[in-house]
């Protein structure tokens, strides 16, 4: 018993993590209506800019979270703005290619760049452990707790109270009236784009002292983000949250009771259930087939 | 098969005869050169072209943007390596039981996913071909494992492994050939057109009598057993197999990307895309070695981002047609005669039997019931008129009587060309028993040609191309557009696209006529002419049942009118009985208006 309460423990501390990757993910999908098929790259750009501000200023992860969510709200706008933008009337087809050309492209950059070496922040501190009674969670994981909780509902607050946030719904349910009562669309996509990205810049933060950096990183974690988004309902954030949490938790189980190498299979069979017999998402948020 | 023959009795045709001197050239080239490098980089150029013209199969044709095409791939050659190590088969031979391997993966993986749209079923295709890569991992005892598998090495033709390389080349270069050549085949065949149809506008194909499933399992089921082909004799090239290559989604990607910048859904394309960008890598690698590691890969990315932006045709979509103009004045081109079917026999049947019954048809969104309790029916050679408000429920109730919404209670019954009435379960069974439709907001495939989109319709009897396109100049003159025959759709203005909506129906040869507001937002003359249309059609024998706002024609077409309002019908009878029905005046102009008329 007391290993299955560790184990759901271990569960949600991971399901935190994917899920500040994945409320980025569903912004961008749910208000520009494009699945980012880089934003794993995004947090690959985030990880080493975190690791190169520790490596030549000693900035523990954490302080460099701040100019590193900036860097990656820059890094979103661009691409929307460059890319996205010149696409938005193009055939889905040539949108996914974008993104999917984007992300080869970053992933080789930094091969070229850092090789495809591990590189990684001690910081021990994050790695401690705290004892709950019979169990224990690393410090780090609990941050990342706190920082998903706070963040899913820092965003819906700013969604459902502030005239920005009022203005993102509008356009994320219909462009062209949105655009009749006067909102600048196209501004508004190059914000929700920068924000989407910016989550994955606070959870490079979280995640380097934890996990070592190396171009491929983001494939790893973003594949699971998907299978969130999907889980989630695509369009919602607070089921994004919850699909992280069952994620998570599914993940942590079947490592443990079934193969710690197939444990990507048992939540992909989950995705692909979820997206074959309930695309509108566990909690019935969203519209799958759009 | 008869596709290619047919191929073979155009080689005089500068197209044709372009097209093989140009393939040639991957194999002299070589030949002449013979550096084994060389060699190697045009080995290479096939496998990937090939791979890249099968995919394009599923992704260009059908639009259906699959990542994961490397599973066939990978199962091809683990496939074949496996019967050689176990069984000592040959792998001409093995690579049989890869594509029976492939096609059934595919099929089994393409029917639950088909119905996932754009970038859902792309992460689909991602997904599965994880599970499968993870898979091969794990039971390594049966595949190796990440330690990966070594084929045996037998050398000479039975076993694929040679110490000449260029006998390489002449089996890849004979895989080229063969997707180029089933590919275009498709391209040119019903399949082809069916496929474009359902990329462009899935319900409109269904309305015509396509089955859309059926279209893209045909395509992922071929597509899957040439790449599976192919992986097979690359596992023979390369003699070494693991997981992590195999079951690459970098590749998958790679090979979708070919096809999109030599020109999605082109028949050439693939090959042109390989042929540019496999040197350029390949190269490369060559020279600069350990130093390039990741350096083609951003290449590749960057040509993506690049190409979406600026070229989304690809090569073959931007520069093709004028490449093709300049070919076609080569000696040896012969100008395509139009032939055009005969008019359709007279429809028999008993004139006044009922040929379509609705009984107590209900259909409930949620609170709304938008049809309650509607029994209609048609009878044979009548022109029925179906009037009523908006919002009244008359689309929806044509929604049902043709197969596009189960409704949720009530029965729709149809009588076959056999006589014998039955109740269809899917838009395109509906079609193909003899219910045809049109759209109110017109469906045209906007970037097939008039006649193209005439053909989709006629296709459901006519299963050759020459037929379905002589079927749909017969249909295109009776609406009077046989003049914009090869206009794309896209280019029409609204009164032509609505005779071509009526077109793509009547194509179908259908013996019951569903019109939904074929004269709304026309003008005087496009609507004369549409009563004109209609008039003809049912003197072929056609039932027509008609929604219709505009009130003057309406009352002059039809032979019977039913009204519908808020989902119930509320008079019925003849025209000029029902327009002095008061709940009909009340329905359309209120009640203070009938009291006003004194009604």
């Amino acid at each position: 018993m007391d290993v299955f309460v560790q184990l759901i423990l271990n569960g949600i501390m991971l399901g935190s993590m994917y899920a500040i990757i994945a409320v980025g993910l569903t912004l961008i999908f749910g208000i520009v209506r494009v699945v980012n098929f880089a934003h794993g790259e995004f947090l690959m750009i985030g990880m080493y800019a975190v690791y190169l501000l520790s490596k030549h200023f000693g900035l523990h992860p954490y302080v460099s979270a701040v100019p590193v969510i900036v860097l990656l709200f820059v890094v979103g706008a661009l691409v929307q703005r460059f890319i996205i933008q010149k696409l938005l009337n193009a055939d889905e087809h040539i949108q996914i290619f974008a993104t999917v050309g984007l992300s080869t492209a970053l992933i080789n950059l930094a091969l070229i760049v850092f090789g495809a070496d591990l590189y990684s922040v001690e910081s021990p501190a994050v790695r401690q452990s705290i004892a709950m009674g019979p169990f224990t969670v690393l410090v780090g994981h609990l941050v990342i707790f706190a920082c998903a909780i706070a963040l899913v509902a820092g965003l819906h607050t700013f969604m459902q109270t502030t005239p920005l946030g009022r203005a993102i719904r509008a356009t994320a349910q219909n462009r062209n009236a949105a655009m009749l009562m006067g909102v600048r669309v196209e501004r508004i996509y190059i914000i929700s784009f920068g924000l989407g990205a910016a989550c994955v810049g606070l959870a490079s933060a979280l995640i380097m002292p934890i996990y070592p950096v190396s171009p491929t990183i983001g494939t790893y974690f973003v594949l699971t983000a998907f299978v969130v988004v999907v889980l989630g309902g695509m369009r919602s954030m607070v089921g994004a949250f919850f699909g992280a949490m069952i994620i998570g938790i599914v993940d942590s189980l079947s490592g443990y009771y079934i193969a710690p190498d197939l444990k990507e299979v048992v939540y992909f069979a989950i995705f692909l259930a979820i997206l074959i017999f309930k695309p509108t998402g566990l909690f019935g948020f969203g519209r799958g087939t759009e | 098969m008869s596709q290619m023959l047919s191929l073979l009795a155009r080689i005089t045709e500068p197209r044709v005869y372009v097209a093989l001197v140009a393939l040639s050239l991957l194999v002299i080239v070589p030949a002449l050169n013979g550096s084994p490098f060389v060699v190697h980089i045009f080995v290479t150029i096939c496998v990937f072209a090939a791979l890249s013209t099968a995919w394009n199969i599923v992704g260009g044709y059908a639009g259906q943007l699959s990542l994961g095409h490397t599973m066939f791939y990978g199962l091809g050659a683990y496939t074949t390596a496996m019967l050689i190590q176990h069984f000592g088969l040959s792998p001409w031979i093995g690579m049989w039981g890869g594509a029976v391997v492939s096609i059934i993966v595919a099929m089994v993986i393409g029917y639950p996913c088909f119905r996932l749209r754009g970038p859902f079923f792309s992460l689909a295709t991602i997904a599965f071909l994880e599970v499968i890569r993870l898979l091969f991992i794990h039971f390594h005892g049966v595949t190796g494992g990440s330690a990966g598998l070594i084929v045996p090495l037998k050398l000479g033709w039975a076993w694929m492994i040679f110490q000449d390389k260029f006998n390489y080349l002449i089996i890849a270069f004979g895989l080229l050939l063969l997707t180029i050549a089933v590919s275009a085949a498709i391209r040119h065949s019903r399949l082809g057109y069916y496929l474009t149809a359902v990329r462009e506008r899935e319900d409109a194909a269904s309305a015509a009598g396509v089955n859309n499933t059926r279209a893209k399992l045909a395509a992922v089921a071929i597509s899957a057993g040439l790449t599976s082909f192919v992986g097979s004799f690359h596992a023979m090239y390369m003699t070494f197999l693991e997981p992590a290559t195999m079951f690459s989604l970098t590749t998958a990607v790679e090979i979708a990307m070919y096809a999109l910048i030599g020109g999605l859904g082109t028949v050439f394309g693939p090959l042109l895309g390989a042929l540019f960008v496999v040197p350029i890598a390949e190269a490369a690698r060559g020279w600069l070695g350990a130093s390039a590691n990741g350096l083609h890969g951003f290449v590749y990315g960057v040509v993506l981002v690049l190409i979406t932006i600026t070229l989304p045709g690809g090569l073959v979509g931007t520069l093709g047609e004028r490449f093709n103009r300049l070919v076609d004045r080569l000696p040896g081109a012969r100008p395509r005669a139009d032939r055009m079917a005969p008019a359709l026999k007279q429809i028999t049947g008993t004139p006044g039997e009922t040929v379509l019954e609705t009984k107590n048809l209900t259909m409930k969104f949620g609170g709304l019931t938008a049809t309650d309790n509607v029994s209609v029916d048609l009878k044979r050679g009548e022109i029925l008129g179906i009037i009523g408000p908006n919002g009244a429920g008359k689309t929806t109730l044509f929604n049902q009587m043709s197969g596009f919404l189960t409704p949720s209670a009530g029965t729709v019954t149809v009588r076959g060309r056999d006589g014998v009435m039955s109740s269809p379960t899917s838009a395109d069974a509906f079609a193909r028993l003899g219910v045809g439709r049109t759209f109110q907001i017109v469906q045209p495939f906007g970037k097939l040609t008039v006649v193209e989109n005439i053909m989709i319709g006629a296709f459901l009897h006519h299963r050759g191309v020459e037929d379905a396109r002589a079927a749909a100049l017969r249909v295109a003159k009776l609406v009077g557009l046989e003049n914009l025959k090869d206009v794309e759709a896209r280019n029409l203005p609204i009164g032509d696209l609505k005779r071509l909506e009526v077109a793509r129906t009547l194509a179908t040869e259908p013996e019951i006529l569903l019109l939904d507001e074929v004269m709304a937002g026309q003008s005087q003359s496009d609507t004369q002419k549409m009563v004109g249309i209609i008039r003809a059609i049912r003197d072929t024998g056609v039932s027509v049942i008609a929604i219709e706002h505009n009130m003057q024609a309406i009352m002059s077409l039809s032979d019977r009118i039913v009204v519908i309002d808020s989902g119930k019908v509320i008079a019925e009878g003849d025209p000029q009985k029902v327009v002095r029905d008061r709940r009909v005046i009340e329905a359309y102009l209120g009640e203070d208006f009938a009291d006003a008329q004194g009604l």
